[in-house]
């Protein structure tokens, strides 16, 4: 194998690469990078075996010579990293090495055969059930508004995903962790009918690591999600498991409401959360007739409140939040204002932004209570 | 000396009602001893389907219908007095009992103490009726019912107050109810189970058990572990070696995922017991296998000749002795392999105990902690120079020598000005030099009994706040589990907890303890579930069952936040550490019962250097 690429070019791609590289992986060659010089290009694979990443540099005309290696991937980003900006020749050497050079500088780095690292999962690109193609940055402001409600906690597998669904030409994304809950809806062109899909956490973490205007194209497979964006292709497997079933936890009938500015609400929360425990914060929203008081109160710590004004004109009420909660919502949204729908101190508060969007987009909360 | 008491009273004999009662009594506890008895009665008769319905817990009625081979007419009477029983007829039988009620106590006691109705027919239509109250026979009629018995018990203990008294919350005796048939259904497969309750006469029973008749065979018997537990459990058991079928033990042990709840159940011959010498067998054998305290499922099937196990002695057949001496150890075995199955691994051969060895022992100051095994140091060496000459067992530094018994030394009444810091071990022990002896502190246990007592005060003066939940948390669960959850539910509500029970006898939560991660938040109240369904004596009022929560609950956030194991701390910080050890109520052992401190005294010390 032998081929000469940009540095810069270079760099960008195994920059987002790094991500799906797992550091301390049980299986060594997971903590490499596929590198296989063919068609005049140094084509690039990283996988964690859930997710994959392909991607590709263009390599100088007369340069190549096909072949294929693989190579710790933390070990080559730092050395393309610190080297100057001349272009950089690659070729493998003896027993799986990989000879870097570029002007002055010479690495010779250990590498673990071709053969070793795994075959990638592809989705097929025509047999596929279901599609759309959406302006990337428009996907990944999607994935932001949802990405803070999906579990992390490993035990509940099924929620460490969001369900991706697509129906009469809208794309619709929901996540929950038990806690809470947000869903997002937006038009978008080339949908297929189909049932929702769960894609994994990473994956969409991932996504969003991306940068650039290009199209995103997604395709679903039998067992794999495949994300195009550009020259970049991003393979993750189906997470099984039955989402809850959402549509019965939006409550439509919460109509004690109010409107806040929303950067001013966040500060509030933000303040009387001060005073709160790590393990257990919850603040006390006290909605009355035209205010909102925000409480605070731990036995170790002390208490904090705060006031603001707002429109509220329904029946007075108290309910217990986790400002963690409020304050994820409150920074996902875009618009000035959000509006707050409440039924009674049991059930959900549903936060919705309020005016100026092409796309629906709700919060649910669960309340704490004393 | 003088008569100046109460009159004295004349011997008399007693009334044959009262004899009745006080014998009723010893097999008539409560009302799922009713449920018992007449289940047993129905096994006996041959019944493939057995409906239960209980009122208030049992208190109001019991009811058992069977279809079982029913009560002669001639004999119908005969049923409802002592002793009349149909399985033994002589000394010589009672030897070999083989039935599971023998003693022909059980329908007349229970007659004794309620309002008894007995339906039976051997055939269809040829049934009799029997209303017995207190004892005493008040209507005995032909009737028409298909074949089968139907025993009725109403106002259990209604003449015997000082019974009624005893009796506990109707879903405390409705939890033992579900307990008693879930054991009978597990025992016989082949039998269909329903349990009915109602609250009271007025409102519609819920069906809190259902159980179809499957075989006898290993599928069979998996199959109603499932129906009743659910089929995620049945994944993880495994079944005790096929070889030993032959020798009557059978039954399947569970892998570590199912060590949450206490669920161990030993039949023999069709009766579930608690025999404390087979469960001290299994204990050792998880300890050994598992080096783990907390046993994985365990269902053992012993099917041993009537003649080799005596069933007589316990009034509610509750214990046995077995005759043969040998069988614990084909169960032991039996056991080990079953673990090692469980765990995915080869059976390691069985060795002999290497004779009466002394431990070890280190004490814990206030708590006698078990003797260690060889530190992993002494086997690397050992093994490094060949162990030889280094002691008759081949380990070095094998100490020879038992300790005095432990005497409690009051670090903190002393007051720790008498103690001096010597310094940190390995950044996981800090060691003190008291007046008498050396002491070694765990830096991650002590840390956890300060933050444990802190917390634990915090619950207790804010009541614990608790987190909604979105979706509510499905809950796997036996009746009985599903009924001992219902029974702690205010208990629960006070830490934080929301339990809704669902028709069909499932349960969901709906609310958690705010503090706790999901997980832990629903694998404790798993484990209250089946601790108290297995009959663990948790405390039962709501102020004590919630104390018992919190305590919990604070264990487990004061064992995440405690400092770990080698973490070098200053001086500054540890004194600051033993300081707030010392101010604690309890500082000799961690909220998992560890002790915190060690003590080796002068004298352990002088005796190791052999100057004693």
């Amino acid at each position: 194998m032998k081929t000469r690429v940009e540095r810069r070019e270079l760099l960008t791609e195994l920059v987002a690469m790094r991500g799906i590289v797992e550091s301390r992986s049980t299986i060594p060659v997971l903590s490499h990078l596929l590198l296989t010089v063919r068609d005049d290009r140094l084509e690039l694979a990283a996988t964690d075996l859930d997710v994959s990443l392909t991607s590709w540099c263009g390599a100088e005309e007369g340069s190549c010579e096909n072949g294929a290696t693989a190579v710790q991937a933390r070990k080559f980003l730092e050395i393309v990293r610190a080297l100057g900006d001349s272009p950089i020749d690659l070729s493998t050497g003896d027993s799986n090495s990989l000879h870097i050079d570029a002007g002055s500088s010479r690495f010779r780095i250990n590498g673990l055969s071709a053969e070793d690292f795994p075959t990638l999962a592809t989705v097929d690109q025509d047999s596929s059930s279901s599609s759309f193609e959406a302006p990337f940055p428009d996907f990944k402001r999607m994935i932001g508004k949802i990405i803070f409600a999906v579990s992390a906690e490993e035990s509940r597998f099924q929620l460490n995903g969001a369900l991706l669904k697509l129906k009469d030409g809208k794309v619709e994304m929901v996540a929950t962790d038990g806690h809470r809950l947000a869903l997002i809806e937006a038009e978008m062109s080339g949908v297929a009918e189909a049932d929702g899909v769960l894609a994994p956490r990473k994956a969409l973490l991932e996504l969003m690591r991306f940068d650039g205007d290009e199209t995103i194209r997604f395709r679903r497979g039998e067992h794999h999600l495949g994300f195009v964006i550009g020259r970049r292709e991003l393979t993750c497997r189906i997470l099984e498991g039955t989402f809850p079933d959402y549509e019965k936890v939006i409550s439509t009938d919460n109509d004690r409401k109010a409107t806040f500015d929303r950067g001013a609400l966040s500060e509030v929360v933000h303040r009387v959360s001060l005073l709160t425990g790590d393990r257990a914060p919850m603040v006390r929203f006290g909605f009355e007739e035209k205010s909102l008081r925000v409480s605070s109160s731990n036995p170790d710590l002390g208490e904090a409140e705060e006031s603001l004004a707002c429109d509220y004109e329904a029946e007075k009420l108290d309910i217990g939040l986790n400002p963690v909660y409020v304050r994820d919502f409150l920074s996902a949204v875009d618009t000035e204002q959000v509006e707050f729908a409440l039924k009674d101190e049991n059930s959900q508060c549903l936060g919705e932004p309020v005016g100026g969007q092409d796309f629906r987009y709700l919060c649910l909360i669960a309340p704490m209570r004393i | 000396m003088a008569e100046s008491g109460p009159e004295r009273r004349a011997l008399r004999r007693l009334p044959d009602a009262l004899i009745s009662q006080i014998a009723a009594g010893e097999v008539v506890e409560r009302p799922s001893s009713v449920v018992k008895e007449l289940v047993e009665n129905a096994l006996d008769a041959g019944a493939v389907r057995i409906e239960i319905e209980l009122e208030n817990g049992g208190r109001d009625l019991i009811s058992v219908a069977d279809d079982g081979s029913g009560i002669a007419a001639g004999d119908t009477a005969l049923a409802l007095e002592r002793h009349a029983t149909s399985k033994i007829a002589s000394f010589e039988d009672l030897l070999e009992v083989a039935t599971l009620g023998f003693r022909g106590e059980a329908l007349a006691s229970i007659a004794a103490v309620s309002r008894c109705e007995l339906l039976t027919a051997r055939s269809a239509g040829d049934g009799h009726r029997l209303v017995v109250e207190g004892g005493r026979l008040a209507v005995d009629e032909p009737v028409s019912r298909p074949r089968g018995t139907t025993v009725t018990v109403e106002s259990l203990f209604y003449n015997v107050p000082a019974r009624k008294q005893f009796l506990k919350r109707p879903a405390t005796e409705l939890r033992h109810a579900l307990t008693v048939v879930q054991g009978y259904a597990l025992a016989r497969p082949d039998v269909t189970f329903v349990l009915r309750h109602a609250p009271d006469a007025e409102s519609a029973g819920r069906e809190l058990l259902r159980v179809q008749a499957t075989g006898v065979d290993a599928a069979g018997r998996l199959n109603r572990i499932a129906q009743l537990f659910g089929e995620d459990l049945v994944n993880h058991l495994t079944p005790l070696p096929e070889a030993r079928r032959e020798q009557g033990i059978s039954g399947f042990v569970g892998d570590r995922e199912t060590t949450r709840g206490r669920r161990l159940f030993l039949f023999v011959n069709g009766r579930l017991l608690r025999d404390r010498a087979v469960l001290a067998i299994y204990y050792k054998a998880v300890r050994d296998l598992m080096k783990g305290d907390r046993p994985p499922a365990l269902f053992l099937f012993l099917d041993v000749p009537p003649e080799s196990v005596d069933v007589n002695v316990h009034p509610q057949k509750a214990e046995v002795r077995f005759r043969d001496a040998a069988l614990m150890g084909r169960i032991g075995s039996a056991l080990r392999r079953g673990l090692e199955a469980a765990k995915g691994e080869e059976p390691a051969p069985l060795r002999e105990p290497s004779g009466p060895a002394a431990p070890p022992a280190w004490t814990g100051v206030g708590e006698v902690r078990e003797a260690p095994a060889a530190p992993a140091w002494a086997e690397e060496l050992a093994a490094r120079y060949g162990g030889a000459g280094t002691g008759p067992t081949g380990k070095l530094a094998e100490v020879a020598y038992r300790p005095e018994p432990a005497t409690r030394v009051p670090l903190s009444g002393k007051g720790r000005e008498s103690l001096r810091l010597i310094g940190q071990y390995k950044g996981t022990m800090i060691l003190l030099e008291g007046p008498e002896a050396l002491f070694v502190v765990d830096q991650h246990v002590a840390h956890e009994r300060i933050l444990y007592e802190r917390f634990r005060r915090s619950l207790k003066r804010q009541d614990a706040a608790s987190q909604t939940l979105l979706v509510p948390r499905m809950l796997e669960l036996s009746a009985a589990e599903n009924a001992a959850l219902a029974e702690c539910s205010s208990g629960l509500a006070r830490c934080g907890y929301a339990v809704r029970a669902l028709s069909g006898g499932s349960a969901a939560i709906t609310a958690i303890p705010a503090v706790l991660p999901d997980k832990e938040a629903e694998s404790l109240v798993l484990r209250i579930a089946t601790r108290v369904a297995a009959g663990d004596e948790l405390p039962s009022e709501d102020e004590a069952l919630a104390d018992y929560l919190l305590t919990q609950l604070a264990a487990s956030r004061a064992c995440r936040a405690a400092v770990k194991m080698h973490q070098a701390l200053s001086a500054e910080k540890m004194e600051s550490l033993i300081a707030e050890l010392f101010a604690c109520e309890h500082p000799y052992t961690c909220p998992h019962g560890r002790p915190v401190v060690l003590e080796l005294t002068d004298r352990d010390l002088e005796r190791r250097f052999k100057r004693r």
